[in-house]
C-alpha cells in the first residue's frame, strides 16, 4: 500500500555562491513515518532542512510539503510545519510556560485553548512541574525537551528535528528518542537529522545517507545493509600475521574482502560467524598467535565506509581501506 | 497583532534584566544627583574664597574691602599678608588673592601711576576669572574717584593756593563722597532671568542625563534584533507562519514601548527624588517625553540595521551615543560653547530633545513652546525608521 508523501523534493540544488551545499537530492518521506537523514557534519542535512522549513529558497529543483510548494505559499507551508532546531531556540530568561506561550501565539494557536495545550506538552515532556522555571535554569536536556515541545504547539503535520540530541548525556538523549517515538506512535510524521548512527538505526523507518550535498543512500537499514553485500567483519587480533596470509583469505569465494592493518586482520564475509571455527583453526595451525575475535554485524556505519571511503564516526573525515565509488544516484 | 506579542516578550525580557534596569533608571537618577551635590542647588558654583592684602601694617583698607566682599553671596573674603595670600594660593586654599600695594593710594592721590595685582591659582580659572573682573572693577573706580580729586584741586587752586588741612579736609569730604557713591550708586544695575524659574542645576542635568541613557538603553535593546539571530530563536521565528515585516515591526514597537516606559519614570522618579517641577502642562511633558522615545528607538535600530552583530551594535552605538551627547549638550551646557559649535550640536538629536525639555522645566513651556523641537524629532524619528526598516528588509 502505498501510503501518502508529506514532504517530496526532487533534484534539490542550494548553492551559496560556488558551493553546492545540496546538489541534485531526492526523496519523500511518507506520512507517519519517521524519515532519518544521516550523514557527516557539512553532509548538506541542515540546508536540506532550511530549505523545507522555507529559511532558505533552494537555487533549483521542485520541493512539497504537505502538497505546497515551499516557494509558491511558504505562509501555508510554515503554518502545518513544526521545527526543532538544533540550538536551544528560547529566551532564557522567560519561564518554560512563558516560552510555550509566546511560540504558540507565533504559531497562530488560539489563545482559548493555548494554556491546554501547552499544559498537555509539558506533561508529553515531563516537566509539568518546571512548568514556571526560567530556561536558564534548566538543564541541557530539560532545554531540549522544551525546544521539542515548542515545535509542537500548533499540532503541525510533519516536525522536523535537526540533530535534537547534540551536546546532551545518554541518558537524556534515549528520553529524547523515546519521546520522539511515542511521538510518531501518535501519527506525527517526523524527519530527523543526525550524525550518529545509532540514533537513526533505533528510530528510522527509513534513512537517506547523505555526503557533500548528495543523497548515496536510501532505504529501511536491512536495505541499506543488504544493498552492499550484507558483509559482516570479522576482526583478528594477533601476532604473527603477514601479507601472504591475507592473501590467501582474499582468495576465498566466501571472503569478499581482507585487510590487514599491522596486527589486525579485517575479514568481510557474508555470513561471517559460520567461518569462523575454520578462520581460527587455519591461523593456529600458521602459527599465528591470537589475541582477540570480534563479529560485527553490518551496520549504518559498514554502509557509509562502504559507498564513501570514510568512516561516518569521524565526520567523513577518516579514510579507511579502498574507498568506493558512489553510486551517482540515489536507489 | 503578532508584532505587539513580540513586542511585549521583549519588554518583558528587558525588564527582567538587572543590567537593564541599573542603565535605565539608576545610572541617570545617581549621576544627576551627584551632579546637584557637586555642584550646589542654585547658581552651580560654590563662593569665590580669597585673600585681600591692603596696604599699611593695620591692613584697615584690606578690612574695609574683606568685609564689603563678604557681603555678596559670591565672595568669602578675609583680610591677609602678602605671603600669606601667596602660600594659600599656591596651595589651592584660595582661588585668587586681590593685592593692592602700599604705594597705591599716595600714587592716586599724586597723580601717578598705580596698580593692583590679582595673583591666582590656574586650577580655579573661572573663580580667579571672577576676582581678575573684580579688581577691574575696583580699578576703574579708584581711578575715576582718583581722577575727580584732581580735577577739584586743579579747578580750586586755579582760584587760589591751598593750605596743608584744607587739602587735606577737602580730601576726606572726597573720599566720603566717593565712598558713599560706591555702597550707594544711583544708577545700578538690576538683574532679570528670561526664565520663568531659577537655574538648578539638577533641573538643567536631569533630561539631559535621561536622554544620554535613553540613548544606551534603545542602543541596548535594538541589538536583541541580532541577539535573536545569533541564538537561533530568528530561524524559529522565520519558520513559522509570520513575515519578516511582523518581526521588524515587533522589534520596533517593543524597543519604543521600553524608551516610552523609561523616559515617563525618569520623568516621575525626578519630580520625587529631587523635586524638578516639569511645568504646568502635563500634555506638553507626555508628548515631549513620547516623541524623545521614539527618536531614540528609531536611532538606535538604524545603528543595529547598519551593523551585523550584536556586538557591532554595542560598539558602534556606544561611539554614537557619547558623540551624539558630547556634541549636543547632555554632558555639558553647551549654551557656553562658541556659536559654531552651537550650530553643530543643532544636528543632534540630544540638543532637540533637552531643548525641549529644558522649555518645560525652565519657561513652563506648554505644546506650542516645544513645537519646533517635537517637529525636528518626529523628522528624525521618520527618517531613521525609514531608513532602519529599508536596510533591514534586505538582509
Amino acid at each position: 500500500m502505498t501510503r501518502e508523501s508529506v514532504i517530496s523534493v526532487r533534484n534539490l540544488v542550494k548553492r551559496y555562491g560556488a558551493i553546492a551545499a545540496v546538489d541534485g537530492v531526492s526523496f519523500s518521506v511518507e506520512r507517519g513515518e519517521i524519515f532519518g537523514l544521516l550523514g557527516p557534519n557539512g553532509a548538506g542535512k541542515t540546508t536540506t532542512i532550511s530549505v523545507l522549513s522555507c529559511l532558505t529558497s533552494p537555487t533549483s529543483g521542485e520541493v512539497r510539503v504537505a502538497g505546497i510548494d515551499v516557494t509558491a505559499d511558504s505562509l501555508a507551508v510554515r503554518a502545518r510545519i513544526g521545527v526543532v532546531p538544533q540550538e536551544i531556540a528560547l529566551y532564557p530568561s522567560l519561564s518554560a510556560r512563558e516560552n510555550l506561550t509566546f511560540w504558540g501565539r507565533m504559531y497562530g494557536v488560539p489563545e482559548g485553548t493555548l494554556a491546554e495545550r501547552i499544559d498537555e506538552l509539558l506533561e508529553t515532556v515531563k516537566l509539568s512541574d518546571r512548568a514556571r522555571g526560567r530556561i536558564d535554569t534548566f538543564s541541557g536536556g530539560m532545554k531540549r525537551r522544551v525546544n521539542i515541545a515548542a515545535g509542537l504547539l500548533h499540532r503541525p503535520e510533519v516536525l522536523f528535528l535537526d540533530e535534537p540530541t547534540v551536546g546532551i548525556d545518554p541518558q537524556t538523549r534515549r528520553s529524547i528518542l523515546e519521546l520522539v517515538q511515542s511521538l510518531n506512535a501518535d501519527g506525527l510524521t517526523v524527519l530527523y537529522t543526525t550524525h550518529y548512527l545509532e540514533e537513526a538505526e533505533f528510530l528510522c523507518t527509513r534513512i537517506g545517507i547523505m555526503d557533500e550535498g548528495r543523497m548515496i543512500a536510501m532505504g529501511t537499514r536491512r536495505e541499506l545493509t543488504e544493498s552492499i553485500g550484507a558483509t559482516q567483519v570479522i576482526r583478528i587480533v594477533a601476532d604473527g600475521l603477514d601479507d601472504s596470509l591475507c592473501a590467501s583469505f582474499r582468495e576465498s569465494p566466501d571472503i569478499s574482502e581482507a585487510t590487514l592493518v599491522e596486527r589486525q586482520l579485517s575479514l568481510h564475509a557474508r555470513v561471517g560467524a559460520n567461518l569462523l571455527p575454520e578462520i581460527v583453526a587455519g591461523l593456529s595451525s600458521s602459527g599465528v598467535r591470537i589475541h582477540s575475535v570480534e563479529v560485527d554485524d553490518p551496520n549504518l556505519e559498514s554502509v557509509f565506509l562502504s559507498l564513501t571511503g570514510k568512516s561516518l564516526r569521524d565526520g567523513g573525515s577518516h579514510e579507511q581501506g579502498t574507498p568506493e565509488e558512489a553510486p551517482e544516484e540515489a536507489p | 497583532m503578532r508584532a505587539h506579542h513580540i513586542a511585549l516578550k521583549d519588554l518583558r525580557i528587558r525588564l527582567r534584566d538587572r543590567n537593564t534596569l541599573i542603565l535605565m533608571l539608576l545610572l541617570p537618577v545617581a549621576l544627576t544627583a551627584i551632579i546637584g551635590f557637586a555642584f550646589g542647588g542654585d547658581s552651580g558654583m560654590s563662593a569665590v574664597e580669597l585673600f585681600v592684602v591692603g596696604p599699611g601694617e593695620d591692613q584697615m583698607l584690606a578690612g574695609a574691602a574683606s568685609a564689603m566682599l563678604s557681603r555678596s553671596e559670591f565672595f568669602e573674603a578675609e583680610p591677609a599678608t602678602e605671603d600669606e595670600a601667596r602660600r594659600a594660593v599656591q596651595a589651592g586654599e584660595r582661588s585668587a588673592a586681590l593685592i593692592i600695594p602700599d604705594e597705591t593710594i599716595e600714587a592716586l592721590i599724586e597723580g601717578e601711576p598705580a596698580e593692583v595685582r590679582v595673583l591666582q591659582d590656574p586650577a580655579s580659572s573661572i573663580k580667579a576669572q571672577i576676582v581678575r573682573e573684580l579688581a577691574e572693577r575696583v580699578t576703574a573706580q579708584l581711578n575715576a574717584g582718583s581722577t575727580l580729586a584732581r580735577g577739584v584741586f586743579d579747578a580750586l587752586e586755579r582760584e587760589r593756593e591751598l593750605g596743608e588741612a584744607e587739602r587735606w579736609r577737602l580730601g576726606g569730604f572726597l573720599f566720603q563722597w566717593m565712598r558713599d557713591a560706591w555702597e550707594r550708586p544711583r544708577l545700578s544695575i538690576r538683574e532679570e532671568t528670561a526664565e520663568t524659574r531659577e537655574f538648578d542645576v539638577r533641573s538643567y542635568f536631569a533630561p539631559s542625563f535621561a536622554v544620554l541613557f535613553l540613548l544606551f538603553t534603545m542602543i541596548s535593546s535594538a541589538k536583541t534584533i541580532h541577539e535573536e539571530r545569533e541564538s537561533g530563536t530568528y530561524d524559529r521565528l522565520m519558520s513559522a507562519p509570520l513575515s519578516r515585516a511582523t518581526f521588524i515591526g515587533g522589534k520596533l514597537l517593543g524597543t519604543y514601548l521600553l524608551a516610552s516606559v523609561q523616559i515617563l519614570l525618569l520623568i516621575a522618579l525626578s519630580s520625587v527624588l529631587f523635586g524638578i517641577r516639569w511645568g504646568s502642562h502635563p500634555g506638553a511633558v507626555v508628548a515631549m517625553a513620547l516623541a524623545t522615545a521614539a527618536g531614540a528607538s528609531s536611532l538606535a535600530l538604524l545603528i543595529a540595521s547598519l551593523s551585523r552583530t550584536s556586538r557591532q551594535t554595542d560598539n558602534v552605538g556606544t561611539a554614537f551615543v557619547l558623540i551624539m551627547s558630547l556634541l549636543g549638550g547632555s554632558m555639558w551646557p553647551v549654551e557656553q560653547a562658541p556659536e559654531s559649535f552651537q550650530r553643530l550640536a543643532r544636528f543632534t538629536f540630544n540638543y532637540w530633545a533637552h531643548s525641549g525639555f529644558k522649555s518645560l522645566v525652565f519657561n513652563d513651556a506648554g505644546l506650542s513652546g516645544i513645537s519646533q523641537q517635537l517637529l525636528v524629532i518626529l523628522i528624525m524619528s521618520v527618517v531613521a525608521f525609514v531608513l532602519a526598516a529599508r536596510f533591514l528588509a534586505r538582509r
